[in-house]
């Protein structure tokens, strides 16, 4: 038995004591970041400070620090670019989901094959590929205008939409493959007999579809979501300013404002939402397959 | 499906969204081909310049001064991709002993907190990248430690031995651990046991683990971005320095060859899968 423990020790040991030094230490230290004051010259001083917090939800006294509800807004910016990101990538990857697990087994594992396949290239390079479609002198454009659809070019890149469109592309495969999963498992003798009985295909999609998939729609969401909240490279890379994302501030403390303090409580903010969607997931996953 | 034209309809829906999916590579891939130095999106014939000048080859004249920029800036490329390299070879071998010893531990022991354990394991892969690099960020710098490939690599770490776990726990739920207990019950030792029962038929899952973990490494923009130092940076943040600057044809070039190898490495990875299938 103690035979059994020193191999136990042998085997966790080493990444019990990397993930605790460079894992949660960090973690612990944003948070004691978050309450400390901003130095003069971008250092930070050892003393308690909440104001890092007030600037953003709105204490702030007006002489310390003053409540600045632009960030209030970047932050409500960032979970809707994130939610949409969610409704669209479910959008497009639901039905083609369906149609894929409906193929013949071969074209199954090619068409599964091409969605993982830009999963394995590079991040920076898909996304570069839209600044070069999305320029006004960029392809869609030439394309537009020289099919005269539109007179002049259209202003996309560095907007709202450019941004989101880009979370959508980079975040499509982490949607389509849990989607896919659930579709796949779907028992289909239960939709036949849905339409057999006279059940429209709306209410089979609704009654019969939809609740079998539900795990994989959630799955695929939350997988979504929690990097989309987070995203400074899409916004930095095809938003303008009023594309800028809680993302983009926190890199800005960072490396150009250099106010840590601040930076560190706005990830605190970031890091807590990402919580609150995880433990809902979690306990909502728990629920169900507890009453099953 | 009952209906012939709605299903010709999902088809059309699907056949665009690849079409969505793939479009914007093969517009770097063109690009990457097109002599026009000033504005790349005017088709001007095709040329070979912007690979050939990757490598300093280029012929196309300059003056000395833009040549020696035009070089340097090469240079970094090429010390990028090697940082790159170094990197990810080192991160992947580190997450992937880490990962699959967590596999084992938790697939073959019991003790307490083993289920909180699989938990913890989770986060890594779960929090925000932004989150984790300015975490170690603040960290390294208040230790005093000099941020350097040694910091990216440790940043990698983190996150990438819980992938590599997750798949070599996938692969450890399949195994059967009758044929270990055969072994110890016929007098192997648990280090004999681990190299000649375990890890052999782990070995598919292993290499799954090795090759995502690599393959991350390479791409990670994030992490490495906060935890580099100056003069170490790796390609995918060199690109996006690239980017930032403005944009230059050597960038099209440099995809390309990335979107090429990309393709070569998810080609082995199905041919590892279907060879563990076999």
């Amino acid at each position: 038995m103690r035979r059994q423990s020193v191999i136990l020790g042998l085997l966790l040991g080493p990444v019990t004591l990397f993930l605790g030094v460079f894992f949660l230490l960090p973690l612990l230290i944003i948070a004691l970041f978050s309450v400390l004051t901003p130095g003069l010259y971008g250092g930070v001083e050892w003393a308690f400070y909440h104001w890092n917090y007030g600037r953003v939800f709105g204490w702030a006294d007006g002489i310390t620090e003053i409540y600045e509800p632009v960030y209030l807004s970047i932050l409500f910016r960032s979970l809707g670019f994130a939610a949409m990101t969610v409704g669209i990538c479910l959008l497009l990857c639901y039905p083609v989901a369906f149609w894929v697990s409906r193929l013949p087994q071969r074209w199954r594992l090619v068409f599964l094959f091409l969605i993982t396949l830009p999963f394995f290239s590079s991040l920076i390079v898909r996304l570069y590929a839209w600044l070069l479609i999305l320029k006004p002198s960029g392809l869609l454009n030439g394309v537009l205008m020289a099919t005269g659809l539109v007179e002049a070019p259209l202003e996309i890149l560095y907007t709202p939409a450019a941004v989101v469109l880009g979370m959508v592309y980079v975040m499509i495969p982490f949607m389509f493959l849990p989607l896919y999963g659930a579709i796949d498992n779907l028992d289909r003798a239960q939709v036949e007999a849905s339409l057999d009985l006279g059940a429209t295909r709306v209410q089979t999609f609704v009654k019969v579809m939809l609740p079998q998939t539900l795990p994989g729609i959630m799955g695929g969401a939350v997988i979504v979501f929690i990097p989309s909240v987070g995203n400074f490279i899409v916004p930095d890379v095809l938003g303008g300013a009023k594309g800028l994302m809680i993302g983009n501030l926190v890199e800005q403390q960072f490396l150009s404002a250099r106010n840590w303090p601040f930076g560190a409580a706005l990830s605190m903010i970031i890091m807590s939402v990402v919580l609150v969607v995880l433990l809902t997931a979690v306990t909502r996953a728990r629920k169900r397959s507890d009453t099953r | 499906m009952r209906n012939p034209l709605g299903w010709a309809a999902l088809t059309l829906f699907s056949l665009l969204f690849f079409a969505f999916i793939y479009a914007p590579l093969f517009v770097i891939v063109g690009y990457s081909f097109n002599a026009n130095p000033v504005n790349m999106m005017i088709w001007e014939g095709f040329t070979l310049d912007w690979y050939t000048g990757l490598f300093g080859l280029t012929e196309r004249s300059m003056d000395a001064n833009s040549r020696a920029a035009y070089i340097e800036s090469t240079d970094q490329m090429l010390a990028a991709l090697r940082n790159s390299l170094f990197v990810a070879v080192f991160t992947t071998t580190i997450a992937t002993v880490m990962g699959t010893a967590t596999a084992i531990a938790l697939a073959r022991f019991r003790f307490r907190g083993r289920r909180l354990y699989d938990g913890f394991l989770m986060l890594p892969m779960m929090m925000p990248d932004i989150v984790l690099g300015i975490g170690l960020l603040i960290f390294f710098v208040t230790l005093g430690m000099q941020l350097s490939l040694l910091t990216i690599i440790i940043g990698h770490c983190t996150f990438l031995t819980s992938y590599v776990f997750i798949i070599v726990q996938a692969r450890m739920a399949g195994l059967d651990p009758a044929l270990e207990e055969a072994s110890a019950d016929l007098g192997a030792s648990e280090w004999v046991t681990l190299r000649k029962v375990l890890l052999p038929q782990l070995a598919p899952g292993i290499m799954g683990g090795a090759l995502l973990a690599f393959v991350i490494s390479m791409d990670d923009l994030v992490i490495t971005y906060f935890v580099s130092g100056t003069g170490d940076t790796t390609l995918p943040v060199f690109i996006f320095g690239m980017i930032r600057r403005g944009v230059k044809p050597e960038i099209n070039a440099i995809a390309t060859l990335l979107i090429l190898a990309s393709v070569a490495i998810a080609a082995l990875g199905l041919w590892l899968r279907s060879r563990k299938t076999d």
